[in-house]
Parts: C-alpha cells; sequence; structure tokens
C-alpha cells in the first residue's frame, strides 16, 4: 500500500527526465557541427516519430487504467497491409481506411475480452496476439514487402499543408488533442485513473471498470491501426516486419515519459515527451554518424536504465516511507 | 463439498490431458496424411530439433516458476553463439565451449543484479528489464562480428566437439538429446530434492511471505536467472552445432517459443507452481507441431499464427483453470 502514498511524489521525479534528457541533448548538439538544427531535420524528425506517437497515445490510455497492450505492433502492421491490399484490389481509401480501423478495434475488443473480463494477464496475452497478427502480415504478404498501386494513397501522409506540414504530423497532433482531451476532460478518462489507481475502489465506486478497461484496449487497437494505415501511406508499402519492436520501444519511451506501469499514473502529453525523447536522441546520436549497431546497444543500455531508475524509485520510496 | 472437488479435477484432468490429446491426434492426423512421419529419419529430425528449444525452456521453468519472465534468452543466445564459434581458432574448442557458457552464466547475473537492485520484483518490470538487455546482447553480438555470420565449418583448428554436438549419435540416440537428458535430471533434481526447488515455488508463490518467512528470495532470484543464462548458452551452442553457422540475430524468437513451451506445458504464468518435466511435454508439442504442419505444407507464417493463438489459449484456460480453484 506504501506505494500508493509515494506514487505522486515519484510522479513528479519521473515526470521531469525527458524534458530535462531532451534539453540536455539539444545543447549537447550545439557544440557539434552537424545538421541538426536544420529545419529539414526537426521537421523530419517530429514526422518520423508521428506513427509511434500515435500508437503510443492509445497505449497511455491502457497503461493508465493499469493494463499493457503489447499487440500494437502487430495491429499497426497488419491494419497497414490491410489498407494497401484493399486499396490495390480497387476498394476506395476511405473505405479502406475504415476496414483497417475497425480491424485494430476488433482485436483491441478480443485483447479486453481476454484480460478484463476473463482475467488474464494483459503483457502475455497481448505478447501472444502480437505473435498471431505477425503470422497472419506474413501470411498476407507472404513475407515480402507490398507496394500501393494507388498514387492518391500516398498523399493521406505525404500531403504537406502549405508546402511544409506534412498531413501525418497533422494526423498525430489530432490524435494527441483527442487522447489529451480524453484522459483529462472526460468522465472515461478520469475512470482510467480510478480504475489504474486502484481497480477494486474504482469497482466499488460504481464505475463500469469492465466496460471501460475493455474500452481502453479498443482505443489503442484503433490507433495502433490508424498508425499503421499512416505509416503504409507514408512509406507506400506494407511489410510484415514493420511492427516488431514497436510495442516494447513504445512501452519503454513512455515510462520515460512518466507514465508508470503501476498504472493510474501518467498522461498522453507525457508519453509525447518520452516518445520524442527517445526520437531526439536516436536522431542526434545519427547526426554524430554513431555506427547504427553501437547506437542500438546504447539505446538498449538506455531502455534498461530508464526503466530500472522507474523501479529503483520506487523501491527507495517504499523503503523510507 | 464433493461436487467442488469433482469440476475442480475434471478441469484439471482436462487440461492436463488437452496437450498429450493435441500431441496424438495431431500425430495420428500426420501419420495418416503423411507416411513420412513415422520413419526413423523423421523422429531423429523432430529429437534434434528438440536440442535448442527444450534448453532455453528447462531454464526458463525456472523463471516462470519463480514469477519472474525472462527475454533476454534471444540475446543470450546470439552472443554465446557467435562468441563461441569465432574462439575456436584462437583459443581451442574446449575453451570456446566454456567461455561460451561464462558467458551465458556473466548474462545472466547481469539480469539478476539489475533487478535485485532496482527492486523490480513484478513480472512486468522484469519483461522490460530483460528485453533491454536482450537488445543490449543483441548488438553487443552485432558489433563483435560486424554483423557478419560466423561459420562454424571454416574453423582452422579441430571442432570435432561441436559437430558430435550438431550431428552426433551414441546408438540411436543424438548426442543432443543426451545432453538435453542431463540437464534435465540436474535441473529436475534441484526442483524437487532441494532446498533451492521450494526456495523457487515459495519465491514465486508470494515473494513477501516467503522472505518474511526467511527463504533467501534475492538468491533465489540469482540462481534462477544464472540457470537461464546458462541453459540459454547451452542452447546456443547446440543450435550453432546443429546449423554450422553462427549469426548475431540468431536467437530471435526463441523468448517467445520458449515462455509458450513452459506455459503450454502448464507451468503458471503467475509463478508458484510447475515443473520442469510439464516443460518437456510443452516443448516436445511444440516441437511435434511445426514438425507435423511442415509435413503436411502447412507454411510457417501459418505456424506463427498458430503458436500466438496457442499461446493465448493456453494462458486463457490456466486461468480459467486457476479462477475455479479460487472459487
Amino acid at each position: 500500500m506504501n506505494t500508493k502514498i509515494t506514487e505522486p511524489i515519484k510522479n513528479i521525479f519521473s515526470a521531469q527526465k525527458a524534458p530535462i534528457a531532451m534539453l540536455l541533448i539539444f545543447i549537447t548538439m550545439l557544440f557539434f557541427k552537424t545538421p541538426f538544427y536544420t529545419s529539414y531535420n526537426l521537421i523530419d524528425l517530429v514526422n518520423s516519430n508521428s506513427t509511434l506517437l500515435i500508437v503510443a497515445m492509445g497505449f497511455t490510455v491502457v497503461l493508465v487504467a493499469g493494463g499493457v497492450d503489447l499487440s500494437v505492433g502487430g495491429v499497426m502492421t497488419v491494419s497497414g497491409i490491410i489498407a494497401i491490399k484493399l486499396i490495390n484490389s480497387g476498394v476506395s481509401i476511405p473505405v479502406a481506411v475504415l476496414v483497417s480501423i475497425l480491424f485494430g478495434a476488433a482485436i483491441g475488443a478480443i485483447n479486453g475480452y481476454l484480460t478484463v473480463y476473463q482475467n488474464t494477464e494483459p503483457f502475455i496475452i497481448t505478447l501472444g496476439m502480437g505473435v498471431l497478427l505477425t503470422g497472419v502480415a506474413q501470411e498476407l504478404t507472404t513475407a515480402r514487402p507490398i507496394s500501393g498501386e494507388n498514387p492518391a494513397f500516398q498523399n493521406l501522409a505525404n500531403y504537406k499543408l502549405f508546402g511544409v506540414v506534412p498531413a501525418l504530423v497533422l494526423v498525430m497532433i489530432v490524435t494527441v488533442i483527442v487522447v489529451v482531451w480524453l484522459l483529462r476532460s472526460t468522465s472515461f478518462g478520469r475512470n482510467c485513473y480510478a480504475i489504474g489507481g486502484d481497480y477494486e475502489v474504482a469497482k466499488y465506486s460504481g464505475i463500469n471498470v469492465l466496460s471501460t478497461k475493455t474500452l481502453t484496449f479498443v482505443i489503442s487497437g484503433m490507433t495502433a491501426a490508424i498508425a499503421g494505415v499512416m505509416l503504409s501511406s507514408w512509406v507506400n508499402s506494407g511489410n510484415s516486419t514493420y511492427g516488431d519492436q514497436t510495442a516494447l520501444y513504445i512501452a519503454s519511451a513512455v515510462v520515460v515519459g512518466g507514465t508508470s506501469f503501476a498504472g493510474g499514473i501518467g498522461g498522453a502529453f507525457k508519453s509525447l515527451l518520452g516518445v520524442m525523447f527517445i526520437g531526439v536522441l536516436s536522431n542526434a546520436f545519427n547526426m554524430l554518424q554513431i555506427d547504427s549497431y553501437i547506437q542500438q546497444m546504447l539505446l538498449g543500455l538506455f531502455i534498461v536504465g530508464i526503466i530500472w531508475l522507474d523501479c529503483y524509485a520506487r523501491k527507495v520510496k517504499t523503503e523510507t516511507v | 463439498m464433493d461436487k467442488k472437488i469433482t469440476t475442480q479435477s475434471i478441469i484439471a484432468f482436462a487440461r492436463n490431458n488437452l496437450i498429450i490429446l493435441g500431441i496424438f491426434v495431431l500425430a495420428i492426423i500426420t501419420t495418416f496424411v503423411e507416411p513420412n512421419f513415422l520413419t526413423v529419419e523423421n523422429l531423429q529430425n523432430i529429437m534434434r530439433q528438440f536440442g535448442p528449444l527444450i534448453m532455453l525452456s528447462l531454464g526458463m521453468t525456472f523463471i516462470i516458476m519463480g514469477g519472474f519472465i525472462d527475454l533476454s534468452v534471444g540475446g543470450i543466445i546470439s552472443l554465446v553463439a557467435v562468441v563461441t564459434v569465432s574462439l575456436i581458432d584462437s583459443i581451442g574448442q574446449v575453451a570456446a565451449l566454456i567461455v561460451g557458457i561464462v558467458i551465458g552464466l556473466i548474462c545472466g547475473l547481469l539480469n539478476s543484479f539489475l533487478i535485485i537492485k532496482g527492486g523490480a520484483f513484478k513480472q512486468s518490470e522484469a519483461l522490460f528489464l530483460t528485453y533491454g538487455m536482450s537488445v543490449v546482447f543483441t548488438a553487443v553480438a552485432l558489433i563483435y562480428t560486424g554483423a557478419a555470420p560466423v561459420f562454424l565449418t571454416y574453423s582452422k583448428t579441430d571442432y570435432s566437439i561441436f559437430t558430435a554436438i550438431g550431428e552426433g549419435f551414441v546408438g540411436p540416440v543424438s548426442v543432443s538429446f543426451i545432453i538435453f537428458f542431463v540437464c534435465l535430471l540436474i535441473l529436475y533434481i534441484i526442483e524437487s530434492k532441494t532446498h533451492i526447488g521450494r526456495s523457487i515455488c515459495l519465491t514465486g508463490g508470494n515473494m513477501t511471505a516467503a522472505r518474511l518467512a526467511g527463504i533467501p528470495t534475492e538468491k533465489t532470484i540469482v540462481f534462477i536467472y544464472a540457470v537461464s543464462g546458462i541453459m540459454a548458452a547451452i542452447g546456443a551452442v547446440v543450435l550453432a552445432s546443429r546449423v554450422t553457422i553462427a549469426s548475431p540475430i540468431m536467437g530471435k524468437g526463441y523468448e517467445t517459443q520458449a515462455i509458450l513451451a513452459v506455459v503450454v506445458g502448464g507451468t503458471a504464468l503467475l509463478g508458484g507452481k510447475g515443473s520442469v518435466l510439464r516443460t518437456v511435454i510443452g516443448t516436445l508439442l511444440i516441437i511435434m507441431m511445426s514438425n507435423c504442419l511442415n509435413l503436411l505444407g502447412v507454411t510457417t507464417y501459418i505456424q506463427y499464427m498458430l503458436r500466438g493463438a496457442i499461446l493465448i489459449l493456453a494462458i486463457w484456460l490456466d486461468n480459467r483453470k486457476q479462477y475455479s480453484e479460487g472459487n
């Protein structure tokens, strides 16, 4: 029970991590002669992280309500492939996009049913769902990348508003605003925090815990599907390997941002900072021309470090209280 | 009271037999459809495929029994395989093998160190920590070889031990099967006859209670991760010997297969219950399934799908069982 008391303290501590670290990177990059501070790079930085940000939004909702959804990578991949395949076979773009998003929602509903109504451990069920969906993606594409044949589909993500801002970024911003609004200003959002904070208390307070928590998984499935469609449109192809590392990458980014695995703590804006931080970090690595495998190692060490600190902060607070 | 026991025992009976039933049905179907199934060659093939996965799964059993999870075994396999194979020329095959096992042990100790010092005693926290370590181990393997595979057959000095592990047979039994059997025996004795086995179960059942009752929970965590690291290293050697190539990404995907094998075997994911013997059955099902489906001409992609579906199903059934026991 002590963890519950220490949660706000820990929250303040961990909420500052991502922005401070990001600021440090921005300052460090001032000392190097790289194309880091060009408008092209900065727009590309936001653009290339947009799909991940969209996924992270739904992921955060699930996490806040005390669940976890590791199938987002699989959902993202399969829905992107579905969109491309449907459009290639002549289905109109809005219908194809809608079908893809509904597919994401359906997977979310299945995850929700299994974890909430059947009371199973969400991370292993959704991990299994991820494996299953990777298989589906491979079967749909015979494990080869497929490309879109309708040039109009590319415009969905690549259209540039005022010639500068890509549509992908706009979709990301809209998603972020919607999720921030959902979590902050609706009764659904407050219920999510209540459920994540203490499931039993929320239940006895009259919150419909089952449907609310299931809905979080549906939202996560939908955002993952939107991200998948936008990714497919952005690169105009579908590939069964796109979502391989997504779930665990996003999980780490979201924790870096300050949303806790314990549930009930965090927010969409924090996750945005977390994802952007890792994005900025790897961008800076690229600019400094660090070998990609060393980058991978540093990223791994980094994920370990951040999650370790998250656990350690909780441990220390528990012991001192 | 009577009724409760009967429903409980029926569910337990059905669930325990579901797996054996699954193997049986699959084997019968395959025998009818594809006469190649029951040939000595194919059975030896199954025995050889058994190798790497069962080693990992045995290690993973202890981890899951202790209420933890280890996603880093895939990374450990990659790292150990490339280091071991590349060292054969410079330090000889026996020393290379020892170095490989020691690397596995160190990786496992590193995991447990992080978990204990960080207080990551929840399964989900351990999952993400070990996932991060898996990324690190794989990256180290990639940096070590420059992303190129290492070929066992290019070794200039003697690598007969590896050949024996990969292809050798003692009578009708493959060498890798003997290694498996020895490992199983040791782990089974540890599990059932020593206080360490009890400690693992108690830690997995309720860690706080175990600690308060005087169980050395931290030592137990170190032990299970060390075992998992060593078993992953042995699995890596067996795998590299069989395919005669060590690639820095060869371990990818093995961690989910190992978890699948353990859970399908009937070791509870929540910890506290389970046995390495169950894992053997679980692994057998996974290997038989892929062998049968291969013979039946099902694509690897659909097999992948089935693997995910079975994982979900196994956990769901397990959960229902525990739920009905709880009532």
